[in-house]
């Protein structure tokens, strides 16, 4: 059996009863650690489970699933993904390899940003299309959220804009060249966030993201209880 | 120095063994730093010990000389000047075709060109190259007919026979440069009659121009000068016995006249060789007196040769007709960089730094453009070697050094540091300098760890870079180098950083599998920076491996069926073709006609009108590759897809290296095109990232030209090999060994020399030289240079072919897996 596990918001101890059942009866645990990060130490989280963990960053989940897979059919193995598995973040390729290599698969579900967004306050069901904000470059300036943004707005629906996180990503001539050597980790910060939501606003002039006039909630930690921010501006 | 009207700045350039270094003696000479008599002997621009050795030049050598003029003959310079004394700064070149590169440099700081022909050879493959090389940028060429003596003593030709050698050699000059007719720069066709030829011995150390003689007779004719010269040259005859001019070689009578250039000029010079020669005394006393030339009580003594060379020199010394020659007709820097401005300068012609290059104004915003890199006496530093085309140059002030790829406005590849010392390069010496204007060559002290090989120093921040110069000859023999003691290795890391500074061609790098790679232009070339490597920069023993050619990867036909490629993520897709590129086309490409950086839509008419194109297509070229210029194309033929502009940038990335490691044999791609016909992408930017479309585009590439039958080019030399007729059937037999194919043979009019032509695969070219020499007795001497790329036939996926076993190797020595990738290591499924 393959389980899709999934972690929760914030730390070891998210996991649904179900989830830790599973991941208990696996002989290997890959954790996935690259499309968002837990407020904790992969230590913690082995010492919590009593099982050894496996770091999957993107390479591996990307390219090498069929050693994550190997042996699925007979064993128990956990792929764990912070969040919910199909939330933020789809791991459906995985799944869909799975199936066709006739390996039976679970998936435990459990909450993600996606829903936990509602703690701004914000209905839930008035939320549009979701977008990412990627870190720009000097030359690569993607601004198609803009457009999403806009039509969520057109129909009076919030937007809900995830941040970029950056964790053993290669430069650009690595990546041609095909060499895995990775660039140190980073994480797109609020303000930074913000200053590009601006640059694309002047650059479109089409008076959705002014700062003046557009409510802006940013939200970090969520789920960890006295380390949650919510801050309005 | 200080009045640009007075500078000329020249070079002297040549085919090998034409005589420039010695000739560039004679000058020298006049200008007193050499003894006269030592000139032609000493090379003195031949500096360095292993240039003495084999005889050729290497280096070019920077020398600035001071001419005074005769006061009546500063009428007839045709340009602004101010008084009758000139500064000239004179870069001696080499001939030998693998160094070419450093013409090119010598002819960037450079305005105008000496060119030296062989009277006997006349004009061969490198004259022509650097003439034409010359002409593109735009510098003024005069032209010397050297070694007379030799037409004189050896080949004993008659009057007549040396008037028609001399004019079929001007003519062939001429023809080279009409087809390369510029509006700005006029007409620059030399012509005897203008003094724009002079005619000369650079052993002997004489060398005249029609000025001279001009001189001489228009006092006795009493006709005005310019006419005189006119009238000296071409159909023009003289009738004694009337004393009339006449343009028909008959006179009256129908009795033959004699030309007046071989009756007024010709006359004189046979009749001194006669008479010296064949040891007439009696006749040579009377003759000087003549000709006002007089002898010292030793020189008298003198017999043969040495006499020859003494009279010879008194009566028309080399150093004053050519110089005279060069300040007349050659261009200031004040004439030149009005006309010179739009090729130089890579900004717009109305910034503050173009209108000072434009005015050669020395108060004027720095503008100095670095050549080359000239090694000191003091190891591993060296001088940068440069030309001011704007402001003035002194040690302290903050400059700014931008290299090749500085952009205006950005801060990649720029230092601001100031410059320690400035000299000037006299040859062997350098000498210092407080500060240096407009209009000079100069070399700088403390700038070099700044730049690589070439570079931009400016005062003015908004000043764009001067244009990079394009070599004729590329790097195309390579060899990897090891040092024999492992504790050696950071020696040689240095060493190489060094020898890449200190010749503008030459590439050194670290190969995939961790090789030290040297490339240089040919095998004398890559055999001299080798010896400077090890002796030199690196001072450590080497072993080297057997030489090496680099290949192109290319494909023959157009993609057998649609490439695709998914991304990691499995949420974006990418459709692609490959396709050839017309071969001239390519060839447009790396000549820089057909450029990346002009605007689309003139580039798009452009490749519409010539080469076919269609011009939506063209419109639509995302980029250039490898290294952003090469001649390889990423075309963009989607119909209305959303997002594609945001994957244009990973696009272009991946392109770049896909073209510059093909799928095959990691080489350099060249004449491919990639036609990007459709793109799945996700809606949102994060999961289209680079990360997710470079790795998937640049592996489109390879599947699109693994279905597109792969193919490789080998660089083929141009041979031409000067030889007596009895050498021939050695050189065929040498060549046909070779894979060489003979397409031209001909026999120098006049002459007993044939020039045989042929094509040379650069790969068979190792050893060459010198089985030729065995197999001709040493009597042929060839010259190659590289031509063009030749496909080979066969391809590298037909399994037990040639060319697959060639593959093969490559990618061994590259430490890769031996075979070719499988398509399915690249195309995915849907």
């Amino acid at each position: 059996m393959f389980y899709v596990v999934g972690l929760g918001l914030c730390d070891e101890r998210d996991i649904t009863v179900r989830g830790l059942e599973a991941v208990k009866s696996c002989s290997r645990v890959y954790l996935e650690a690259y499309t968002s990060i837990l407020m904790v130490q992969k230590e913690r989280l082995e010492e919590f489970y009593g099982k050894e963990l496996i770091l999957a960053d993107r390479d591996m989940v990307e390219t090498e699933s069929d050693d994550i897979l190997k042996n699925a059919n007979k064993e128990n193995v956990a792929l764990l993904v912070v969040g919910d598995p199909f939330g933020a973040t789809t791991h459906s390729d995985i799944i869909l390899r799975a199936r066709s290599a006739k390996i039976p698969v679970r998936v435990i579900h459990n909450a993600s940003i996606m829903n936990a967004v509602g703690a701004c306050g914000l209905q839930l069901y008035n939320f549009g299309q979701t977008v990412s904000l990627v870190f720009f470059t000097e030359t690569w300036k993607p601004d198609s959220f803009y457009d999403r943004i806009k039509e969520n707005a057109d129909l009076g629906m919030h937007t809900l804009v995830l941040l970029d996180i950056k964790v053993k990503e290669q430069s650009e001539e690595n990546l041609a060249r095909g060499r895995k050597i990775y660039e140190p980790p980073r994480y797109m910060s609020i303000p930074q966030a913000v200053s590009q939501l601006i640059e694309i606003e002047e650059l479109r002039q089409q008076g959705i993201l002014i700062p003046e006039k557009t409510l802006a909630i940013a939200m970090s930690r969520v789920g960890g209880g006295d380390h949650e921010r919510i801050v309005c501006v | 120095m200080d009045k640009p009207t007075n500078i000329r700045n020249m070079s002297v350039i040549a085919h090998v063994d034409h005589g420039k270094s010695t000739l560039t003696d004679s000058l020298v000479s006049k200008a007193g730093i050499i003894a006269s008599n030592k000139a032609g002997d000493m090379r003195f621009t031949d500096t360095r010990d292993d240039e003495k050795e084999r005889g050729i030049t290497i280096k070019s050598t920077a020398i600035s000389m001071y001419f005074q003029v005769d006061k009546d003959d500063v009428s007839s310079i045709k340009q602004k000047t101010d008084g009758n004394e000139f500064l000239i700064n004179l870069i001696d070149s080499p001939g030998h075709v693998d160094f070419s590169s450093e013409v090119t440099a010598a002819l960037r700081v450079t305005d105008g060109a000496l060119v030296v022909v062989d009277c006997v050879e006349g004009v061969c493959v490198q004259t022509e190259t650097v003439l034409r090389q010359a002409l593109t940028e735009r510098i003024k060429p005069v032209v010397v007919i050297n070694k007379v003596d030799r037409a004189l003593l050896e080949l004993q030709v008659t009057k007549e026979d040396l008037f028609q050698s001399f004019a079929r050699t001007i003519e062939s000059v001429n023809v080279i440069i009409s087809t390369y007719h510029d509006e700005a720069l006029g007409d620059v066709q030399i012509y005897p009659d203008k003094g724009t030829v002079a005619f000369g011995s650079g052993l002997h150390g004489w060398a005249f121009t029609l000025r001279q003689f001009a001189n001489r007779y228009s006092k006795k004719f009493g006709v005005d000068k310019e006419k005189m010269m006119a009238k000296l040259w071409g159909d023009n005859f003289f009738n004694p016995a009337t004393r009339k001019w006449s343009s028909k070689s008959n006179d009256a009578d129908g009795k033959p006249l004699e030309r007046a250039f071989n009756m007024f000029v010709l006359d004189p010079i046979f009749k001194i060789f006669d008479a010296v020669m064949n040891f007439k005394k009696d006749a040579i006393d009377p003759m000087l007196e003549k000709l006002d030339v007089k002898l010292t009580q030793e020189e008298r003594a003198l017999e043969g040769k040495a006499l020859l060379k003494v009279v010879m020199r008194k009566f028309l010394p080399a150093g004053d007709s050519l110089l005279e020659m060069i300040v007349i007709n050659l261009p200031s820097p004040a004439t030149a960089q009005r006309y010179r401005v739009e090729t130089l300068y890579e900004g717009p012609m109305d910034d503050e730094s173009a209108i000072g290059i434009r005015n050669c104004d020395p108060a004027g915003p720095l503008v100095l453009y670095i050549s080359k890199m000239v090694p000191t006496s003091d190891k591993g530093r060296f001088y940068a070697f440069g030309r001011i085309f704007s402001g003035t140059v002194r040690a302290g002030p903050k400059i700014r050094i931008q290299g090749p790829n500085y952009i205006p406005g950005k801060k990649d590849d720029l230092f601001v540091k100031s410059v320690q010392r400035t000299v000037l390069m006299m040859g062997r010496y350098v000498e210092p300098i407080e500060d240096c204007p407009a209009g000079n060559i100069i070399g700088l002290v403390g700038i070099d760890q700044f730049l690589l090989k070439s570079g931009t120093l400016t005062s003015s921040e908004t000043a764009h870079n001067m244009k990079v110069m394009r070599f004729s000859v590329s790097p195309v023999v390579q060899v990897a180098v090891e040092v024999k003691n492992a504790a050696d290795l950071p020696k040689l890391v240095e060493g190489l950083k060094r020898l890449s500074k200190s010749d503008p061609c030459v590439q050194a790098w670290i190969s995939e599998s961790g090789e030290h790679i040297v490339a240089g232009a040919g095998e004398l070339h890559l055999e001299i920076c080798l010896k400077d490597l090890e002796e030199d920069h690196a001072g450590v023993p080497l072993k080297k491996s057997p030489p090496v050619v680099p290949y192109r990867e290319t494909v023959k036909t157009e993609s057998s069926i649609v490439a695709l490629s998914k991304s990691q993520n499995k949420h974006n897709r990418l459709y692609v073709k490959a396709m050839p590129i017309e071969e001239e086309l390519s060839l447009a490409i790396e000549a820089g006609k057909v450029n990346s950086r002009d605007d689309y839509k003139i580039r798009a008419r452009q490749l519409a009108d010539d080469f076919g194109w269609d011009v939506t297509d063209a419109r639509k070229i995302w980029c250039f590759g490898p290294d952003t210029t090469g001649p390889n194309l990423l075309v963009d033929v989607t119909k209305g897809v959303q997002y594609l502009n945001e994957i244009k940038d990973s696009c272009v990335a991946a392109f770049q290296w896909a073209t510059k490691e093909g799928v095959c044999a990691e080489e350099n791609m060249r004449g491919v095109r990639i036609n990007i016909l459709d793109v799945t992408l996700h809606t949102d930017a994060i999961h289209r990232g680079g990360g997710q479309i470079i790795p998937t585009c640049r592996r489109a590439c390879y599947a699109a030209c693994l279905l597109a039958t792969p193919g490789l080019q080998e660089p083929v030399y141009l041979v031409e090999i000067q030889c007596p007729e009895n050498a021939i059937g050695g050189i065929y037999s040498v060549l046909n060994k070779r894979r060489g194919q003979v397409f031209s043979e001909e026999q120098r009019p006049g002459t007993p020399m044939f020039t045989v032509k042929a094509y040379l695969p650069v790969m068979e070219s190792f050893g060459f030289n010198g089985e030729l020499r065995a197999a001709t007795s040493g009597q042929a001497f060839p010259q190659m240079i590289l031509d063009h790329w030749e496909l080979m036939a066969g391809t590298p996926t037909e399994k037990g072919s040639k060319i697959e076993e060639l593959v093969r190797n490559v990618r061994i020595r590259k430490g890769l897996k031996p075979d070719i990738p499988a398509l399915d290591t690249y195309y995915d499924k849907l």
